[in-house]
C-alpha cells in the first residue's frame, strides 16, 4: 500500500463519496432552529439546581434540607438517603481494582469541590437555585491529596479498598530496553507535567428526564452514546433497558466526555419517576468548569535511546495519570495514560521500549476522555525529545525524524498496534513544503537581526481510530465493540438509514446520506439518516476516538450494498431480467442500455411490499436491511507544522504560520475532514498555550469561568492551511480511516517546538503546559537570561 | 413587572420578574431558542442578540433593561420566505459551523458589520469574532463567511447559488 495519490479539490472523484456537499444540517442551525436539549420543551417540566461540595475533601457530618424544602416553588429536595434505591455508577471493565462506585449524590463523604451533595427540584431554575443555598452542609474536612505523587507516597487514602490511591498499575517490557540504553551513544528524557484540561464544549452538559403513565422513562440527553447510556442508566436505576429511551437532539459540542451517565443524570431520572413530572437540569458553566469533567492531567517521565547516526534504539516511559476522585468511568481514567503509553512510538520504528503506566485518585473532579486522550501527552513528550536529542546529536531536527519514521507499508508497533499504512515520510515533506520550511532560517536570522524570536516546529503523528474490538484490546484494556446499521426505501422511493453513531456536529446527516446514495444510485437529498435514538436507530456505541467514519460510514457502506441487491433482486423479477444487467441510477432501476426498460424505486418498494411473489421471493426482511459490523483499527496519519514569533520580553507566543497535513484514507466529505481538522488543532493549540484548570493547596478550584480558563479565540489562533494525502485503509470497509483528534494530538508539540526554538539562543526547555506568558517568562528566568 | 419588548417586529407585553434574565425571557416565555446560553457570565456570546439596533449579551441582560426597547434575535434574519440573509448562506458555504451552538451568537454578533455595506478583510473579520467563541471550527470558517458576507451585501462579490458545491 504505497499509492499516495493527490486529493484536491479539482481532482476529487466524481461519485458522492469524497463530495464537498453542503451540510444539511446547517439550514436549521443558521436560522435557531436547532433543537438543543435545554430546548426541548415539555408540559409541566421542573427543573434541579445542586448542591455541590464546597470542600475537597472531608466526612459529611449533617445535612438540613428543611429551609430549602419550605422555599417558595419547590417540590423536592433529594439527599443521598432519598436516593438510596438508586445503585452507583459501576464500571464497565472488568478490573476489580478501578470500581470506585460514584453515588449520585454524596452519603457520608465528599471527594472533589463540586461533588453533588443534594439535589433541589422546583418550579424553576432560579427557585431552584434559591433553594439550593439554603442547604446546610456540616463538613469535618479531610485533608486533600492534590498530587499523584504524594497520593501515592502514604496521602490520605480516598477509597478505603483503593491501596496507595492507585486504582490501576501495570507494566510492558519489550525485552532489550535496557541493553539499547547501555549501549546507547545519546540518551535524553524528559519530565513533563500535563496540563488539566476541559473538553469544553459551548453546549455544557444537560438532561431532560420524563416517565409516562404507561411506564416509560425518557431521557433527552446531550450525549454521544445514547445506548451504552441507556444501558448504564438501567443499571443504576434497577429498570430494564426495554423502559428507557434515549433521545439525543442536536449536540452543542462533546469532544468526549457526553460518553457517559454522569451522576447529575441520575437524580434527575430518580426525580422525574418519582415526581411523576418532567425534570430538567441543564449544567451552568461554572458547574461544568468546576464539575464537569477534566481532562489529560498527567506526570510522564521519557527516556529516548539513540545511535550516533541518529537511529533510535529504544525508548522507556513511566506514565502517571491524576484521575481525579473516582476512577469511574474506567475508560475515561485508563485511555489518557494507556493510551500515552502504548501511542509514544507513533510514527517512528522503535526496536525496544518499557513502560510503567498508574492510574492515581486524587481530590479533584473526575477525568473524562477529551479529544487525543493520552496520544497527546506521548506525542508531545517524544517529539519535544526528537529536537533536543536532534541538537545534541548534531543532526538535523527534519533529518532526524526521517531516519526513524515508518515505511508507508502497514507494520505493527512494539505496542502491537497494527498500522494499516499511510504516507508517513510523504506527510511530513508535504508539510515542510507548505510552511516553506527551508525558508525558515533566513526568516528567523532576518528578525533577529531586528530582536525579534521567530521560531519553527513540526510535528508527525499516526492517530489510532476505529476503535471497535480490535483496536480497544491492542489500546491495553479490552473493551467489546457492537454497531449495527439498517437502511430501507419507502412507498415513496426514498431512502432511509439507520446509524449507530451519535454526531454532534460532525454532519452524519450528510456525509453517511453520501455513501447511501452514491450506493443506491439516489441524490443526497433522498437519503434521511436515523441517529440518536434508542427507539428508532440500531444499536451502536456512539461517536467517541474517531470511530464514525469507519464504523457509522463503513455500515452504511454495508447496509446500503445489501440494500442494493435486494433492489436489483425485485428488478429483476419485474423487469425479467439477470441482476448483472441491471443499473441502478437517478432513483431507477434499470436495464443497461435500455432506457425505457425501469421502474422507480417507488415502483421497486410497492412490489415488495405488495406483490406476493416478489414478497416472497424477498424473504422475511423485505427491502429492509440490517447489519452489523466491526472493524480492525485503522491509524490515520498527517503532519502539524507551525512558525511562531515570541515575544521574550512579555513571554507571549503569537501563532504566524499554520500548516495541517492529513491523511485519512477515503474522506466521505473532504470540507467537514478540514472542519475537523482545523476545529481539533486550536484546541491544540489552547492545549499548548492556554488551558490550564488550577486547583489551589486546599484542593479548591480557581478555573471556573471563561475569564480564568481560557479558551482560543479567533485572535489567537492564524489561519490553519490544510492539506490532504489519500491512502485508503487497506483493513476497513471503503478504505476509510477515522480522523478528527490528529491536529490536537500533534498541533501542542509543534507550537512548543517552535517557541522553543525561537527562544534556542537563551537555551529555552519545556517542561510544562501550557506555556503561557508566565511559563515563558519563569522558562527563561530558569534558563539565566531573564 | 410589566414590561414591553418589540421582538423580531413584534409587540409582546410580559410580566416579569425584576431578576429575570432576557436571555430566559426571549427563550422560556417567547420560545425564541435561537438565542443560547453558553457561559452565563458574558465571555462566549452565544447568547448574543441585538437590542435597538446594539449587539447585547442578553445573559448579562435583565428583561426588564429592554423595557420599550426593539430586540433582535437569529430568528428574524432569514426573510419570511426562508431565503436566508447572506451571512446565515456564508457561514454555511463557508462551513463556519459544526455542532451549532454557538452560532446563533456569531451571526448576531456579525450581522451589523455584514449589512454595513463595506467589505471586510481577513483581518478585520477575525478581530471582529474575537468576542464570541467556538469549541468547533478553528474559526477559519467563520472569518471565511464574514469577509464573503460583507463582500456580499457591499455589492462587491456575486451571491452564490444556494445549491452550488463548492
Amino acid at each position: 500500500m504505497s499509492a499516495v495519490e493527490e486529493a484536491r479539490e479539482e481532482q476529487a472523484a466524481p461519485g458522492l463519496i469524497g463530495a464537498r456537499v453542503r451540510r444539511r444540517e446547517d439550514g436549521r442551525m443558521v436560522t435557531g432552529a436547532a433543537r438543543y436539549v435545554a430546548d426541548v420543551e415539555l408540559p409541566r417540566c421542573c427543573e434541579a439546581a445542586f448542591v455541590r461540595s464546597a470542600v475537597a475533601h472531608a466526612r459529611i457530618a449533617a445535612v438540613d434540607v428543611e429551609a430549602a424544602r419550605a422555599a417558595p416553588g419547590v417540590l423536592a429536595v433529594l439527599t443521598a438517603a432519598d436516593l438510596a434505591a438508586v445503585r452507583p455508577l459501576a464500571d464497565m471493565l472488568e478490573v476489580e481494582s478501578i470500581k470506585t462506585p460514584r453515588p449520585p449524590l454524596a452519603a457520608d463523604r465528599v471527594r472533589y469541590v463540586g461533588e453533588p451533595v443534594a439535589v433541589v427540584i422546583a418550579e424553576d431554575r432560579y427557585a431552584a437555585e434559591d433553594a439550593a443555598e439554603l442547604v446546610a452542609v456540616d463538613y469535618d474536612e479531610l485533608e486533600p491529596v492534590l498530587d499523584v505523587e504524594a497520593a501515592i507516597a502514604g496521602a490520605p487514602l480516598l477509597h478505603d479498598h483503593v491501596p496507595d490511591n492507585v486504582y490501576f498499575r501495570t507494566q510492558f517490557r519489550s525485552g532489550g530496553t535496557d541493553e539499547a540504553f547501555a549501549a546507547a551513544d545519546l540518551v535524553v528524557s524528559r519530565a513533563l507535567h500535563v496540563n488539566r484540561q476541559l473538553a469544553s464544549s459551548m453546549e455544557t452538559r444537560g438532561v431532560v428526564a420524563q416517565a409516562d403513565p404507561d411506564g416509560l422513562l425518557t431521557v433527552w440527553l446531550s450525549s454521544q452514546a445514547p445506548f451504552q447510556q441507556r444501558y448504564l442508566l438501567a443499571l443504576a436505576l434497577g429498570l430494564p433497558e426495554s423502559r428507557i429511551r434515549v433521545v439525543v437532539p442536536d449536540v452543542g459540542g462533546a469532544f468526549g466526555p457526553k460518553d457517559f451517565v454522569f451522576p447529575e443524570d441520575l437524580c434527575v431520572a430518580h426525580a422525574a419517576l418519582t415526581l411523576g413530572r418532567p425534570v430538567r437540569w441543564i449544567e451552568d458553566r461554572q458547574e461544568n468548569l468546576m464539575a464537569g469533567s477534566h481532562a489529560k492531567e498527567q506526570k510522564l517521565h521519557v527516556e529516548l535511546a539513540f545511535a550516533a547516526d541518529g537511529r533510535l534504539l529504544a525508548m522507556r516511559g513511566r506514565f502517571v495519570g491524576d484521575t481525579g476522585a473516582f476512577a469511574y468511568s474506567g475508560p475515561a481514567g485508563l485511555v489518557d495514560v494507556m493510551f500515552s503509553a502504548q501511542s509514544l512510538p507513533g510514527p517512528y520504528v522503535v526496536p525496544a521500549y518499557d513502560y510503567d503506566v498508574l492510574g492515581v485518585l486524587t481530590s479533584k473532579t473526575p477525568v473524562a476522555p477529551y479529544r487525543g486522550v493520552g496520544i497527546t501527552a506521548a506525542q508531545t513528550a517524544r517529539e519535544l525529545l526528537l529536537d533536543e536529542a536532534a541538537e545534541r546529536l548534531g543532526i538535523d531536527r527534519v533529518e532526524l525524524r526521517r531516519r526513524n519514521l515508518l515505511g508507508d507499508e502497514p507494520a505493527t508497533s512494539i505496542t502491537g498496534q497494527e498500522y494499516d499504512g499511510g504516507s508517513y515520510a510523504t506527510s511530513l515533506e508535504r508539510a515542510l513544503e507548505r510552511i516553506d520550511w527551508a525558508g525558515f532560517p533566513a526568516r528567523q536570522a532576518a528578525a533577529r537581526a531586528e530582536g525579534r524570536h521567530l521560531g519553527i516546529g513540526v510535528s508527525p503523528f499516526v492517530e489510532g481510530t476505529s476503535l471497535g474490538t480490535l483496536a480497544q484490546l491492542q489500546s491495553g484494556f479490552p473493551m467489546p465493540s457492537h454497531d449495527h446499521a439498517w437502511a430501507t426505501v419507502d412507498l415513496t422511493g426514498t431512502v432511509a438509514v439507520g446509524v449507530p453513531t451519535c454526531s454532534h456536529g460532525q454532519g452524519h446527516a450528510t456525509a453517511f446520506a453520501q455513501v447511501a446514495a452514491e450506493v443506491l444510485g439516489v441524490g443526497v437529498d433522498d437519503v434521511r439518516v436515523v441517529e440518536r435514538d434508542t427507539e428508532a436507530s440500531p444499536w451502536g456505541m456512539g461517536t467517541y476516538a474517531s470511530r464514525s467514519a469507519v464504523f457509522g460510514g463503513g455500515a452504511v457502506l454495508k447496509a446500503a450494498r445489501l440494500l442494493r441487491e435486494r433492489i436489483l433482486a425485485v428488478a429483476s423479477l419485474l423487469l425479467e431480467a439477470p441482476p448483472e444487467a441491471l443499473v441502478l441510477e437517478g432513483g431507477f432501476a434499470g436495464i443497461a442500455g435500455v432506457p425505457e426498460a425501469r421502474i422507480p424505486l417507488a415502483g421497486i418498494a410497492g412490489a415488495a411490499h405488495f406483490d406476493p411473489g416478489v414478497r416472497a421471493a424477498l424473504g422475511e426482511s423485505g427491502l429492509r436491511v440490517s447489519v452489523f459490523h466491526d472493524s480492525p483499527p485503522a491509524y490515520s496519519n498527517g503532519c502539524i507544522a507551525v512558525e511562531v514569533e515570541v515575544d521574550a520580553e512579555l513571554g507571549t507566543v503569537r501563532l504566524l504560520r499554520t500548516v495541517a497535513v492529513e491523511d485519512c484514507g477515503t474522506m466521505l466529505n473532504p470540507t467537514i475532514v478540514e472542519g475537523q481538522v482545523r476545529g481539533g488543532l486550536v484546541q491544540g493549540i489552547g492545549a499548548a498555550l492556554l488551558e490550564h484548570a488550577v486547583y489551589d493547596d486546599a484542593g479548591q478550584p480557581l478555573t471556573t469561568t471563561y475569564m480564568d480558563y481560557l479558551v482560543p479565540r479567533s485572535t489567537d489562533v492564524s489561519a490553519i492551511e490544510v492539506d490532504h494525502l489519500v491512502s485508503p485503509s487497506p483493513r476497513t470497509l471503503g478504505g476509510m480511516k477515522g480522523m478528527a483528534e490528529g491536529s490536537s494530538i500533534a498541533a501542542p508539540a509543534a507550537v512548543l517546538n517552535a517557541v522553543a526554538d525561537a527562544l534556542s539562543p537563551y537555551g529555552f526547555r519545556v517542561e510544562r503546559l501550557p506555556l503561557g506568558p508566565h511559563a515563558v517568562w519563569e522558562g527563561l528566568r530558569a534558563a539565566g537570561t531573564a | 413587572m410589566k414590561i414591553t419588548l418589540t421582538v423580531n417586529g413584534s409587540r409582546r407585553e410580559l410580566e416579569v420578574d425584576d431578576r429575570r434574565l432576557l436571555a430566559d425571557v426571549l427563550r422560556e416565555e417567547l420560545g425564541l431558542t435561537g438565542t443560547k446560553v453558553g457561559c452565563a457570565h458574558g465571555v462566549c456570546g452565544s447568547c448574543t442578540v441585538h437590542v435597538d439596533g446594539r449587539a447585547v449579551r442578553s445573559c448579562l441582560t435583565l428583561a426588564v433593561q429592554a423595557d420599550g426597547r426593539a430586540v433582535r434575535t437569529v430568528e428574524d434574519l432569514a426573510a419570511p420566505d426562508g431565503t436566508l440573509h447572506p451571512l446565515q448562506q456564508a457561514f454555511s458555504e463557508e462551513h463556519a459551523l459544526q455542532c451549532g451552538f454557538c452560532t446563533p451568537g456569531f451571526l448576531m454578533t456579525a450581522l451589523p458589520a455584514a449589512d454595513a455595506g463595506v467589505p471586510l478583510d481577513e483581518e478585520r473579520a477575525r478581530e471582529l469574532v474575537s468576542g464570541n467563541l467556538c469549541r468547533c471550527t478553528g474559526y477559519d470558517g467563520i472569518v471565511g463567511a464574514v469577509v464573503r458576507a460583507s463582500a456580499i451585501c457591499a455589492g462587491a462579490a456575486p451571491a452564490a447559488d444556494a445549491e452550488a458545491q463548492r
